[in-house]
């Protein structure tokens, strides 16, 4: 079973279709939750699942508005999203029935 | 780019957070600026500095950067650990000077420490080896000084039949055991113990049985148990042992078991052999005033030692008014076994655990300075391995390995210091240090060194890393400006300043100790210790037991003693002053009767051969001594009493032919013929005591244990050879102790303090050469880097006398800082060492004055050999480098 933060982290690197990086998955969750991770934050998950094997990463161009920096670009392993879909529907399952308006489709 | 980020914020990222490992990390962040500050710069300021704070806090300690982030990442973090400890090696292989400089330091220290700590362990910081050891306590009664150390049997018999907070009690009374063998006797320490005594504390004989109740009739002289030791020294390991009849002090008794060999009796260490008590409401021993036992108990479970306090205290009130004339003080009071056995050794070994601490705290910085000397000397070789890939973890890791490795093999030096210095300090201490015979290098003692260990790698792995990393922060706060002196000479300066503090706290506490001994000394014994050989002496056995046989054997011992070439005077007392024996008795005087007999002054007795005070020069301040004659009668008995004494009992009045009475109503009358000075009996240091003395043939046994005093012309040393051989010319069965001279009895009464300030001196002078070679190490450091400097000043004309100035001045701050620092705590903490002091407040100004010129003096030394090499810069050379 996979964390919150990890399952967040995790749904928008998925949604950035392997393009995305620490400013854009920031963002991302940033639309999708209205919540304001920090850029520790959201490094420190991908450290995590890196290790565990459930993310994988490249790193990118250098770019100016970044002083010159390389960007690192993070993939979901298919590892990574046979845990990720074994969470949700656990999640799902543990609501089922529940009325509480989750079964939209 | 009109905006750039906060650059206080980015070099702590750079700091904390490198580039090698979290390039993308820094450049999310400056990215995130950027785009926030196009529409709001303000904004953006901010938000980088959150961002960077979290990022720090989140990411810094995470222990999965190494293998997440750098090139390293498919190496194992055990196998890169391994592969640091090897370069470690090989790096400290190379610099042979420094490693062996460092494990000496360290292991001089870990072995003070650690040998320390374990004589310190089972005294005062681990509990007794007994099961439940919180539930033994002791029972005392009240007394003048507040508890009086020993009780009388028929209170101890008393408030164990009344008190309900007790599951044991049991009595114990000291025993000199004299075994006599068929061509020798051997002395021993012994014990008289309740048979309940064993069971109380929890222990079983292992070979044999302990004591049961029908052991522990009136009288009884059967059965004893003895130590593993005896058992093993005097009887050959003896299976049969149980059983076996042995003549101890001419009676024959029966050994029934054997202790283990770990046991040690907690009232008395000494102790090589026990029997039971033998007490019983009818004997002569057993009243009240007879204050000669040790009360031990043990509580019921769930009782506490306050409630037992409160329950005791209650009975002895109890007792008091049931027997008005008995006690003088009424009430009682219960104290953790423990506590009572430890309270004399612990405050000196606390003191000796601080002292030792400071050293240890020395050690480790006079390495963790060389390391930071070192470490500047090695910049070019962490630039090349950074510029190679390695990252600043991975040197960081690499300083740790080093550091590790150090200390690891101090470690084991340390641990070796320790075992050698062990023995040595056990055999100097004192007898009143609680449980010597647990003292040993035990598993708690190697975890203190693997503590010490881990510690010292951890500072010296991390302090080259922060000081680099304060490097790069003043290069990027100040670009272009050179500051790597002034951090590196900052941090080290610092690290001198404590050393030379803590130094002078040592010098203090050795200063104060030394000045207290100097004064105790100097403290007027009473008697003239110098020329004063002693030697104990015992008859017994059945060739003496027909009444008159000791005094006569007493007396031809004095006449071939006295005839041995060299000795002046020879006599024989019962007790030694400072010897620590305690045969103490009320005093009563006929025309002063008092209401409450318990209330009359509790005197020393020195029941002794006509000679006595003559032999010991104590001087007769009224009336005379004994004559030979007037102590052969059996019935006018005549006594002299001290001035401390006489005066308490007769103020201003003249005490000559007036009589007293001691131990009791019963007693025969006592005629003063003379007044003597006071003898300090029971310490150096403590009050001054009352005395009276009797002739042994007047005093109502015969003293059979007698301690033998000559006077001799000379050393005593040479002459105690030739008294030995009288002493055994008179009776070749004879068992003789303790040949010694009275300079060394009242030494030994000293041996605590003189432990102490032993201790305190080799540690403050171990701590003065750190602080010196610190001192010495900075200074010569900043003068090769300022040869320029000097060079320039020499070239404009500046005499080699303003030169060495200079340099003599920067050492003069770094000794003077911290000279006010220590001083100032020295101050604070010597109150600490106040019982370890005589005559001497802790801040007494000349002990701090002592300290404090030492260091100066020091010091000053270890800024010269800077100082000439600064006068001596050619300003040619200076400028081509």
């Amino acid at each position: 079973m996979l964390g919150e933060l990890e399952q967040i982290v995790m749904l928008a690197t998925l949604r950035l279709g392997g393009d995305g990086y620490g400013v854009t998955i920031q963002d991302a969750i940033r639309r999708a939750t209205g919540r304001d991770l920090t850029l520790g934050t959201i490094h420190k998950t991908l450290v995590r699942l890196e290790a565990k094997g459930l993310i994988a990463s490249r790193m990118g161009e250098a770019e100016a508005r970044r002083g010159g920096r390389r960007k690192r670009h993070y993939d979901v392993t298919p590892a990574g999203v046979k845990l990720l879909k074994a969470s949700i529907s656990a999640l799902r399952r543990m609501a089922a029935g529940l009325a509480l308006g989750l079964e939209t489709r | 780019m009109s905006h750039r980020p906060p650059r206080i914020a980015l070099a702590l990222l750079d700091q904390l957070l490198p580039e090698e490992s979290f390039e993308a990390v820094t450049g999310d962040l400056v990215e995130r600026f950027e785009r926030t500050a196009e529409s709001s710069p303000m904004r953006a300021r901010l938000q980088f500095w959150r961002e960077t704070l979290a990022a720090l806090t989140q990411l810094q300690w995470l222990p999965d950067r190494i293998t997440a982030f750098t090139p390293y990442s498919r190496e194992s973090r055990m196998q890169s650990l391994l592969s640091d400890i090897r370069l470690s090696v090989r790096v400290l292989a190379r610099a042979k000077g420094f490693t062996v400089i460092c494990v000496a330091t360290l292991a001089i220290a870990i072995g003070a420490a650690t040998a320390i700590f374990s004589i310190a362990n089972p005294a005062i910081l681990s509990a007794l080896p007994f099961p439940r050891p919180e539930q033994l306590v002791m029972v005392f009664e009240r007394s003048k000084e507040g508890v009086s150390s020993r009780t009388g049997y028929a209170t101890i018999s008393d408030i164990t039949e009344r008190a309900t907070v007790f599951s044991h009690t049991a009595a114990a009374a000291d025993w000199d055991a004299t075994f006599i063998g068929e061509h020798d006797a051997e002395r021993f320490r012994g014990m008289r113990v309740s048979w309940k005594y064993f069971d109380l504390l929890g222990v079983r004989p292992v070979i044999g049985r302990g004591f049961v109740q029908g052991d522990d009739i009136v009288n009884a002289t059967g059965p004893m148990i003895i130590s593993h030791g005896l058992w093993v020294r005097r009887f050959g390991s003896d299976s049969s042992i149980v059983g076996r009849e042995v003549d101890v002090n001419g009676v024959k008794r029966v050994v029934i078991g054997v202790m283990p060999p770990s046991y040690e009796d907690v009232l008395e260490p000494e102790s090589q052999a026990w029997r039971v008590l033998g007490y019983g409401p009818t004997n002569n021993s057993s009243c009240r005033g007879c204050r000669h036992l040790q009360f031990i108990a043990r509580l019921k479970p769930g009782v506490s030692r306050e409630q037992a306090d409160r329950e005791v205290n209650g009975l002895a009130l109890q007792l008091s008014k049931e027997h008005p004339t008995e006690y003088a003080t009424p009430g009682g009071v219960v104290l953790g076994l423990q506590d009572r056995i430890a309270s004399q050794a612990k405050p000196v070994l606390l003191a000796l655990l601080g002292a030792v601490g400071a050293l240890l705290l020395i050690a480790i910085a006079n390495v963790t300075n060389l390391q930071l000397a070192r470490a500047i000397r090695r910049d070019e070789e962490f630039a090349v391995r950074a510029a190679l890939g390695a990252g600043r973890g991975r040197l960081a890791h690499q300083l740790f390995a080093e550091g590790l490795v150090l200390a690891t093999l101090a470690g084991v030096a340390g641990t070796v210091v320790a075992a050698v210095a062990l023995p040595l300090l056990v055999s100097l201490l004192p007898a009143a240090v609680p449980r010597l015979q647990a003292i040993r290098l035990d598993a708690s003692a190697l975890f203190v060194v693997a503590a010490i260990v881990l510690v010292v790698a951890l500072v010296m792995g991390v302090a080259p890393a922060w000081q680099a990393g304060r490097r790069r922060l003043f290069d990027a706060l100040r670009s272009g400006t050179r500051t790597l002196g002034l951090v590196h000479h900052r941090a080290r300066s610092g690290i001198v300043v404590t050393e030379v503090a803590l130094a002078m706290l040592l010098l203090a506490g050795a200063a104060l100790l030394g000045r207290s001994l100097m004064r105790l000394m100097d403290q007027n014994a009473g008697f003239d210790a110098s020329g004063l050989v002693t030697l104990d002496i015992l008859a017994t056995g059945t060739r003496y037991s027909e009444p008159g046989s000791v005094l006569a054997n007493h007396e031809r011992v004095l006449e071939a003693v006295r005839a041995v070439p060299g000795v002046l005077d020879v006599a024989m007392t019962h007790q030694l002053p400072l010897g620590g024996n305690w045969d103490r008795y009320g005093v009563a005087a006929m025309d002063k009767p008092l209401a409450n007999p318990s209330l009359a002054p509790d005197a020393d007795r020195y029941t002794v051969t006509p000679d006595f005070v003559r032999a010991m020069r104590i001087p007769i301040l009224r009336g005379r001594s004994f004559t030979d004659a007037e102590t052969r009668d059996t019935i006018a008995r005549v006594t002299m009493v001290s001035d401390a004494l006489a005066k308490r009992l007769w103020p201003g009045e003249d005490p000559i032919g007036k009589y007293i009475r001691v131990s009791g109503p019963t007693r025969p009358w006592w005629r003063v013929i003379g007044v003597t000075g006071n003898v300090r009996h029971t310490g150096l240091d403590a009050d001054v005591t009352y005395q009276f003395y009797t002739a042994e043939r007047q005093w109502w046994w015969e003293e059979n244990a007698m301690t033998l005093v000559a006077r001799v012309r000379g050393e005593p040393r040479a002459v105690a050879p030739a008294i030995r051989e009288a002493v055994r010319g008179v009776d070749p069965l004879q068992p003789m102790a303790a040949v010694t001279t009275m300079d060394q009895v009242i030494a030994r009464s000293t041996a605590q303090r003189r432990l102490g300030l032993v201790l305190f001196v080799a540690f403050g002078v171990i701590a003065l050469l750190l602080a010196t070679a610190g001192i010495y190490g900075v200074l010569a450091g900043s003068v090769n880097e300022r040869t320029r400097e000097f060079g320039v000043r020499t070239a404009l004309g500046a005499t080699s006398g303003a030169i060495a100035r200079l340099v003599l001045r920067e050492g003069a701050v770094l000794a003077a800082a911290g000279l006010a620092i220590g001083l100032g705590a020295a101050l604070v903490l010597s109150r600490y060492l106040r019982t370890l002091l005589f005559g001497v407040e802790p801040t007494d100004p000349i002990a701090m004055l002592v300290g404090a010129t030492i260091i100066a003096a020091v010091a000053l030394a270890a800024c010269l050999i800077p100082a000439r090499r600064a006068t001596r810069v050619d300003p040619m050379a200076a400028f081509r480098q």
